[in-house]
């Protein structure tokens, strides 16, 4: 059976994890991946381009769609960039055969041609999908993945200052969670899996070095990198701090301009 | 009926005597309240506006050892455990001593930190304590330690703890209340205000039931559901707010909780640390610093920080709270016998001129003045020397003057704090402050004289006291609210 059969998944939240999760465990050596938005489009596009994509006979693929941004996933096991590009624009021309006004917008890639396929990097491309301006078909290029936005989860019990760090990194194009307690904090980790925790020590739960040891015990692939940023002055904590691996120590009052700075270098 | 007469004589004269008594503690009683009103408004500015997010990092803070004495505690101890570990304090220890503890203690702390015999602590011998067992440790929490020894009481668990203790403060804390994050910083700032002569400080006790805890925090405060922790929520206002910021004003303080309080090591090593087989230590060790400080002739202060809050659960049942009231009735009896000398005599300054005069008249005596009040009562009733107008106007007089008093706490908890938020809980404050005459005083009475008894029958045991979990207090409490 050339074709593996589809499924609608319901699992919206999770969708750019599930996409990432399913290209990494793909037996192929390279995967293609296509995102197809459509601001007009009609409610069966997904069964459409899965049309498409069966009248080729020994073509796998899977597709998800998420709903809520109209926008479709495409994923090719096997395929090089050349063969997701053509498939790209098979796509794009049979789908304006049977609606003429239809104007898909297209971002494609191969992995790892186009570096690795991290969940930042899904939710880019189905951004650079939605976003682009014309009707051209993008290749999503190995410059592009690298600035893939990183995500920073800010902890802090004070909400003045989790807002101001917010805001701040928003605005440089970072994704950030929050968290107000050590306890919020370890399982927001668990589930967002953020590529940076900027931390107070002072919290409520669980705190201090105990609390840095936790989040590097938890059960992600990946643990984040840590930066300190906290009232706790006392040489002896700071020093323990760096021991147990975190990436830097800053304490308050600090300067907005510094922290940006070592933020970035850390991401470097 | 010569005899008549003479009885009415004796009835006449100690009317007067009473008259002059209710009149006297009256006035020491506003007097107090006087004083704190005169710094509320201090200690509300303090607490408001004070930083103490910056000096809580700061290497500047002398660092402090918490003693946290545990007997049978192993339902509560690692939530409290884990809330003290998670203090706003640059540098501390927490010293848990497992006083022999008939249930698992030791072992649901040795498996939830993980910690590990220390082959050779190094324990100081400053003062006399039994010897102990064991240390147990884990580098993963640095600042933890966990003494284990044979059962010894309180006051000799504490004392091993501060054989241990490697810092140069020392605070005590029940392993049954909850400090807020805050609390020890805005201790250790009053502290560092005059650390010369500073040698303790006691905190603010309140009722924890009826609130809602989360993490070691309290989200919601309100007041207790059942009767008789709101019975104490109304004693522990007037005793702390109205009575304590009073007496630590004038450097009369003759007792820190021993809930939670911070305390110079070095004074307390030279008054030998705290005495063990009785209860009422906590206040043992204050009268014992008030008596050091003064036969030296050293400047010195007591003081009272009443921002600095450790929340306690209340007894709720009658066994358990009678229970607790008589042993302090029997160790403020204890105490009063062994420092008698203190009373009166100009040498020990405030404390021996009021302090120690009205905790042996007023406090200690109360109940049998009171006893002695209704039998005469009902004398001049018998012999008809009064009439019921004048019995009224008497227990009018009697109750108003103690409502006053705790409408006049219930004032500055509103001035300086501002805690409760719902109306309703203040008219229920209020109702319970008035209700409290009606039973609740009187059974008061009945514990310490019961107290005295026991004091007098040598029993020294420490009596039962009842652990709830924090966590318990959480499931009641959203019930409640609704």
């Amino acid at each position: 059976m050339p074709n593996s059969a589809t499924l609608q998944r319901g699992i919206q939240e999770n969708l750019y994890q599930h996409i990432e999760e399913w290209v990494k465990g793909t037996k192929h050596d390279v995967c293609g991946v296509i995102f197809l938005y459509t601001e007009n489009g009609p409610a069966n596009l997904d069964a459409q381009v899965r049309g498409i994509l069966e009248a080729q006979p020994d073509l796998s693929f899977e597709v998800w769609t998420d709903d809520e941004n109209n926008t479709l996933a495409v994923i090719l096991p096997g395929r090089t960039l050349d063969a997701v590009h053509f498939e790209g624009l098979l796509l794009k021309q049979r789908l304006q055969d049977i609606k003429a006004d239809l104007d898909p917008r297209i971002t494609l890639a191969s992995f790892p041609e186009q570096g690795e396929a991290t969940e930042a990097v899904m939710k880019q491309m189905a951004e650079s999908a939605r976003r682009s301006l014309s009707g051209d078909i993008h290749i999503f290029t190995r410059e592009e993945a690298k600035t893939a936005r990183s995500s920073i989860l800010i902890v802090d019990n004070d909400p003045t200052i989790r807002e101001f760090l917010q805001i701040r990194f928003k605005m440089q194009g970072y994704e950030t969670y929050e968290a107000n307690d050590g306890l919020t904090a370890l399982n927001l980790i668990e589930k967002m899996k953020p590529d940076l925790v900027l931390t107070e020590l002072n919290l409520y739960g669980i705190d201090g070095l105990p609390y840095i040891h936790h989040i590097q015990k938890l059960n992600v692939n990946k643990s984040p990198k840590i930066v300190v940023l906290t009232e706790q002055k006392v040489e002896q904590t700071i020093s323990q701090c760096f021991q147990s691996g975190v990436e830097d120590y800053i304490t308050k009052p600090f300067s907005p301009v510094e922290l940006d700075a070592r933020i970035r270098r850390c991401f470097n | 009926m010569g005899g008549i007469t003479l009885l009415r004589d004796i009835l006449l004269i100690y009317g007067l005597f009473a008259i002059y008594y209710v009149m006297t503690v009256n006035v020491l009683y506003f007097s107090v309240l006087a004083f704190s009103f005169r710094n509320i408004m201090t200690v509300f500015r303090r607490s408001a506006y004070s930083k103490f997010n910056t000096l809580s990092g700061s290497e500047l803070v002398p660092a402090v050892s918490l003693l946290v004495p545990a007997y049978n505690e192993e339902v509560t101890v690692i939530e409290n455990v884990k809330c003290l570990l998670t203090l706003n304090y640059p540098n501390y220890e927490v010293i848990v001593i497992n006083d022999g503890s008939k249930d698992d203690t030791l072992g649901v702390l040795v498996k939830e930190f993980g910690l590990e015999k220390i082959p050779n602590p190094e324990m100081r011998n400053a003062i006399d304590c039994q010897a102990i067992t064991g240390v147990y440790h884990n580098p993963q929490y640095p600042h933890l330690y966990v003494i284990d020894k044979p059962n010894g009481g309180k006051a000799d668990s504490l004392n091993a703890g501060i054989n241990l203790s490697h810092y140069p403060l020392i605070s005590s804390i029940d392993a049954d209340s909850l400090l807020e994050k805050d609390a020890l910083i805005r201790m250790a700032r009053q502290y560092m205000e005059n650390p010369e002569e500073t040698v303790a400080i006691g905190g603010d006790v309140r009722i924890a039931n009826g609130c809602l805890i989360e993490n070691g925090q309290v989200k919601d405060f309100s007041l207790p559901n059942k009767m008789w922790p709101m019975f104490q929520a109304i004693e522990y206002l007037k005793a702390f707010l109205g009575g304590r910021i009073g007496w630590s004003s004038i450097n009369g303080l003759i007792i820190v909780s021993g809930a939670f309080g911070l305390f110079r090591k070095d004074y307390v090593i030279a008054v030998g640390g705290y005495r063990g087989g009785y209860p009422g230590e906590d206040m043992n060790i204050i009268i014992k610093l008030h008596r050091y400080m003064l036969e030296n002739k050293l400047k010195y202060r007591i003081a009272f920080c009443p921002e600095a809050v450790c929340w306690t659960q209340a007894p709720d049942t009658y066994h358990i709270l009678s229970n607790q009231r008589k042993r302090w009735g029997r160790g403020n009896l204890k105490n009063m016998i062994e420092n008698y000398d203190m009373a009166f005599n100009p040498r020990y300054k405030v404390m021996g001129l009021l302090t120690m005069p009205y905790n042996i008249i007023f406090e200690a005596l109360n109940p049998y003045f009171k006893l002695t009040g209704l039998v005469a009562l009902a004398g001049y009733v018998a012999l008809d020397m009064t009439q019921w107008k004048i019995l009224l106007v008497f227990g009018l007089i009697n109750f108003l003057s103690g409502y006053l008093f705790s409408i006049g706490a219930l004032l500055l908890e509103e001035l300086a704090f501002k805690r409760f938020t719902k109306i309703s809980d203040l008219l229920k404050m209020l109702f319970y402050g008035a209700f409290k005459f009606f039973g609740y005083s009187q059974l008061g009475t009945l514990w310490r004289i019961q107290g005295h008894i026991q004091y007098l029958q040598n029993n020294n045991s420490w009596g039962a006291m009842t652990r709830q979990s924090w966590k318990e207090e959480k499931s009641e409490a959203p019930s409640s609210a609704a």
